[in-house]
């Protein structure tokens, strides 16, 4: 949403954004990172922005990672094909522990793709290079020299909030053909609002009209499961790259590689974390609405499937 | 006389100071749960992650989902 707004007002947005900065009072906020990411060029209607180009960057780079790795599979694997069997399998297994042998033949794909997208996103935008080079502000009209870059080529692809609610749409969409797919559009309705538990009588209408209120609450949290997942990754890997770039101008022209060098480190665990926080949720939220289990009943929802995998 | 002005919205620091406080909570409580049962170190660290997903989650609502004056 704020990026929306960016994006249609390309020229706009850097005093939109200068005077939104001055508006909180910091000095150094003509420094900071905008919430938006800046548009580099128009193909026909579409802008393009410098995340989009690092997004494609980097999905070029495993593409070509891949096929070079593993054009011709071998038997017995060596050096890239190794890395990648090591990858998938140990995601694979991973997954298949949470959800379960049956759900992961057919989900591992998205999951899978999400992690390892996400986790070279953030760490292609620790690179050196990554929101430094690029068209800015020179020190005096006509110099060569830049007192600030606010149009760098490639920007952290994740600091852009169209990016992270795209990957959030496109989970939200697969949930649901999924959820349909697993129970039935009755079998989802009943999955959502019907009574859990064996209560007979007029235990059972009372159960029926709590078990109706929770169904309505639930519709709300799985409304907002794309919001908070997008603000989520969008949040984490923003406020890293606006602390990396604080810690830089902190330690000032000789030393501001020190200071930012612990904030690296933190940031490259940071990649992993979020990526696998997304895997995580997202899988979670399938295993939910595609339990099987709903016979056993009081079994519950949390870990229906992850005990169901190993009989 | 005023030594220290505050400014900023403080809907944001008590979320930033409640969710700070829920994460910490949570990773204590998962590594107690690890030290007690190893064995089961996977399924705690999903819940731990899951958890500390949705705590985190709130701070990220106070951010930017509240951009009022």
């Amino acid at each position: 949403m704020l990026s929306f707004a960016g994006l249609a007002a390309e020229h706009a947005a850097h005093a939109a954004v200068a005077h939104e900065a001055a508006g909180h009072g910091a000095e150094h906020a003509s420094e900071g990172l905008p919430t938006a990411a800046p548009v580099l060029f128009h193909v026909g209607p579409l802008p393009v922005t410098n995340s989009m180009v690092l997004t494609w960057v980097v999905a070029l780079v495993l593409v070509a990672a891949v096929k070079i790795g593993v054009g011709q599979v071998q038997l017995i694997p060596k050096g890239a094909q190794n890395f990648w069997e090591w990858l998938v399998e140990g995601l694979y297994e991973f997954v298949e522990g949470i959800i379960g042998t049956e759900l992961v033949k057919k989900t591992f794909w998205f999951f899978s793709s999400v992690f390892i997208l996400i986790v070279s996103t953030n760490w292609f935008g620790l690179l050196p290079g990554v929101g430094t080079i690029g068209r800015g502000i020179p020190v005096e009209p006509g110099s060569h020299k830049l007192s600030h870059v606010t149009e760098p080529i490639f920007r952290g692809a994740n600091a852009d909030f169209n990016m992270t609610f795209a990957i959030a749409l496109v989970f939200f969409a697969c949930w649901l053909i999924w959820a349909l797919q697993f129970n039935g559009l009755v079998g989802f309705l009943k999955h959502i609002f019907a009574p859990k538990g064996g209560t007979t009588g007029i235990m059972f209408v009372l159960m029926a009209v709590v078990f109706f209120a929770v169904g309505l609450l639930e519709i709300v949290s799985i409304l907002f499961r794309p919001v908070s997942l997008s603000f989520r990754l969008y949040g984490n890997i923003f406020a890293g790259e606006n602390m990396l770039e604080a810690m830089t101008h902190l330690g000032g022209g000789a030393f501001g590689w020190l200071t930012a060098l612990p904030f690296y480190f933190m940031e490259l665990m940071v990649g992993v974390v979020q990526a696998l926080v997304f895997m995580l949720l997202t899988a979670v939220f399938t295993l939910l609405i595609c339990s099987h289990d709903e016979e056993h009943g009081a079994e519950g929802h949390g870990h229906g499937h992850g005990a169901g995998g190993h009989h | 006389m005023m030594l220290a002005e505050i400014s900023g919205n403080i809907h944001v620091a008590a979320a930033a100071f409640a969710s700070a406080l829920a994460v910490g909570w949570i990773g204590k409580s998962a590594s107690e749960a690890v030290g007690r049962n190893p064995g089961a170190a996977t399924k705690i660290l999903v819940q731990a992650i899951l958890s500390t997903a949705f705590a985190e989650g709130i701070v990220f609502f106070a951010l930017f989902l509240w951009n009022g004056k």
